[in-house]
């Protein structure tokens, strides 16, 4: 008889201490997916603004980007004119190169040098 | 199970068991009672329990209907877009058209009635939205409406201007505003939205489901780069002969891409007015236009196909041509027997009409029409031009239609036919959106290879020596077909109104891009001596086109000169003048023989 009520009182403590270290847990996990859920709708809200700058700024460079205003910058700021199509050459051009001469261990330190004449 | 007979002071606690008691009456059936409800009430706690388990599983893992979806909502997020109408892009990825968020204003009119003074409250308000309409604005809030717009898109500083007001009975919504970067520029691809955001024409029209109900990007067959030349070059050439209207096409010979089209007048599709008259009219793809000369091509092709002639073949174009009423003769008149290649070079409508007899009427329609030049315009525009052509398909058609009079088609149509004939004969069905690489293309044969061939020397024996010199671009290899129609004035020809024009394709040993600019009624100006023709207001125009496009595509250019040309071992080489056939002298009078 003994034996048998000093099981039910040791279950009923441990119970109670499961019961309130579940208690603890709960409330905590509860509180920290409080905490998870501002931020999430706080770095949503941020999200979306910059996403809708992203989006704003793609419309401005698109605007920006505009070759109509780049040649006119272009004529203004640059020495650069368009491609002429002379200048275009197909990979058979390489062969078109002209050869230096080039002369080993003539130069002041007995550096390799290029003369700069072509044949 | 025993009995224990007597009394006893002291039950033992095993006694207690049901194994050792025995009752009967009335204590017993209250025992078993008690026993019974206390076993029922502990299964329905049980299974109460084991429910309330199952639902707790079944949030975890699903969720309640109606709660935020965590596993969903960030998924959504991902895909969500700022706006819900899609972007329109060009083949690289620019953008050409997009939606910008923005808020518009709305009043409830009841509640500004029950609150302030309406006169006050609009007088408030035009202060910091002073493009409103004072009498119109209060007209409407007497109307007494629960909700109407008082402006639509405004900038974030009006908005913070109208917020400060604190106006009762004022509110904003978010709204979408289309917005096209570089305004006139594709008006006639692109289109426009109105302020709902639905699509009124071109591809906002086309595609309005793709872009506005599933917000789609839709991307276009377009090129920025050489959308921009063609409509600086266009807009020049009509602004330098006056003319009322212009219109190009760039066109990818092999898979049939609009590169670049360009309609002129235009309008900004930044701010679409209701009424737009010509301005809205897109003359590459509605427009139908007697072209004139540069369907000679599509005769010279059908005559060549079909074995009616060779390149070494001709016609006596040394009097004009009189049929019915009517007489056919040449601008640029020879006065002699003149071959297949010499007809085209020199524009000889005499030659090309003979020409047409001899193939049949029959066989050029069945020509024209699988060169797509009698059905109606086929993209992806709402806008499209049908084919006009008699009904009745006389002898006399036959010869005006050989040479471009007598049927109008749209510029569009005549760049996807001329296409067919360059890029070895096949007639691939234009469009305006990307052409994947996993798509195969769907053409139909229209001419055998050889015959292209030969059009491709005979287009470039048209630019290196004919009518079209104005076009050619040193070491391109340009090739192409001048064409001047006389436009038809309350239903007479008027040799002063005229639709100039040239096709061109480069490079034409292996062409790769069709060219077309086409000017509406150019004023002739003294740097051309008066005159309006194709090969003078449209050529130079295709020229600088080509110049400008060529580079970006990485075009090599040929460093032969055109004397190289004239060599018979080149590619492009045509014998320009053989011998006439003898029988057709024979029997003619000796000015005649010695033509």
């Amino acid at each position: 008889m003994t034996v048998r009520a000093g099981i039910l009182r040791h279950t009923t403590v441990l119970f109670l201490v499961l019961a309130g270290g579940i208690s603890v847990l709960l409330f905590s996990v509860k509180y920290q997916v409080r905490d998870l859920e501002t931020d999430y709708k706080r770095l949503s809200k941020e999200l979306n603004l910059e996403r809708r700058a992203v989006h704003v700024l793609h419309a401005e460079w698109a605007t920006l980007n505009d070759p109509k205003r780049i040649g006119e910058l272009a004529a203004q700021y640059l020495d650069m004119v368009p491609i002429a199509p002379a200048q275009v050459v197909g990979p058979d051009a390489v062969l078109e190169i002209p050869v230096r001469e080039i002369n080993f261990g003539e130069g002041p330190d007995g550096d390799p040098q290029t003369s700069g004449k072509t044949p | 199970m025993t009995r224990r007979p007597g009394l006893q002071t002291e039950i033992p606690f095993e006694a207690l068991d049901p194994e050792y008691i025995r009752m009967e009456g009335a204590r017993k059936q209250a025992l078993d009672q008690g026993r019974t409800r206390l076993l029922v009430t502990g299964v329905m706690l049980a299974l109460a329990f084991v429910v309330l388990g199952g639902r707790l599983i079944d949030l975890t893992q699903n969720g309640k209907s109606g709660a935020p979806q965590w596993r969903a909502r960030a998924l959504a997020k991902v895909q969500s877009s700022v706006v819900t109408r899609g972007n329109v892009v060009d083949r690289n990825g620019n953008i050409l058209a997009t939606s910008l968020p923005t808020q518009s204003l709305y009043m409830d009119a009841q509640e500004i009635l029950a609150g302030i003074d309406p006169g006050e409250a609009v007088d408030k308000l035009i202060a910091v939205l002073p493009d409103l309409n004072r009498a119109a604005l209060i007209a409407k809030l007497e109307a007494g409406g629960r909700f109407q717009w008082v402006s639509r898109n405004l900038t974030p500083d009006q908005v913070w201007a109208v917020n400060r007001l604190g106006l009762p009975g004022f509110g904003f919504r978010d709204e979408e505003r289309r917005v096209y970067p570089y305004g006139p520029t594709y008006a006639h691809v692109l289109g426009y939205t109105d302020v709902d955001g639905r699509g009124l024409s071109g591809i906002e029209r086309k595609f309005d489901d793709r872009l506005g109900n599933l917000g789609e990007t839709v991307e276009l067959s377009i090129d920025m780069r050489v959308q921009s030349i063609l409509y600086e070059e266009v807009s020049k050439a009509k602004a330098r002969f006056s003319a009322i209207g212009a219109s190009g096409v760039v066109m990818d010979a092999s898979s049939g891409e609009v590169i670049a089209m360009v309609s002129l007048p235009d309008f900004d599709p930044n701010q679409p007015s209701g009424v737009m008259g010509t301005r809205g009219f897109n003359r590459a793809t509605l427009g139908v236009y007697e072209m004139g000369s540069t369907f000679k091509l599509f005769t010279t092709a059908m005559a060549l196909d079909t074995g009616t002639v060779d390149l070494t073949d001709g016609y006596d174009a040394s009097e004009p041509i009189r049929i019915a009423r009517f007489t056919i003769s040449d601008y640029h008149g020879k006065k002699r027997w003149l071959s297949v290649p010499e007809i085209l070079v020199y524009s000889s409508n005499i030659g090309t009409a003979k020409m047409a007899v001899d193939v049949g009427a029959e066989k050029q329609k069945e020509y024209l029409t699988r060169l797509g030049l009698l059905g109606s315009t086929e993209v992806e525009l709402p806008e499209l031009g049908t084919a006009l052509y008699p009904a009745r398909w006389s002898e006399l058609s036959t010869m005006t239609i050989s040479y471009g009079h007598g049927i109008a088609v749209s510029p569009l149509q005549l760049v996807s036919g001329v296409s067919a004939l360059v890029n070895g004969g096949v007639k691939i069905p234009p469009t305006l959106l990307k052409r994947s690489p996993a798509n195969p293309l769907s053409g139909t044969r229209v001419l055998k290879p050889e015959t292209s061939k030969k059009m491709r020397s005979l287009m470039r024996m048209v630019v290196r020596s004919g009518t079209g010199k104005k076009a050619d671009v040193q070491g391109y290899l340009v090739g192409g077909k001048t064409g001047t129609a006389d436009k038809q004035v309350a239903g007479r020809y008027d040799d002063t109104a005229l639709i100039s024009s040239f096709v061109g394709a480069f490079p034409m040993i292996d062409p790769r891009y069709v060219v077309l600019v086409l000017v509406d009624e150019p004023k002739g100006i003294k740097e051309t001596f008066g005159f309006a023709t194709g090969g003078w207001v449209a050529a130079p125009a295709v020229k600088a086109v080509i110049e400008r496009m060529g580079p970006l595509f990485g075009v090599v250019a040929d460093g032969r000169t055109k004397d190289a040309e004239e060599n018979p071992g080149h590619p492009l080489f045509v014998p320009a003048t053989s011998p006439p056939k003898r029988p057709e002298i024979i029997g003619e009078g000796v000015r005649r023989a010695i033509y």
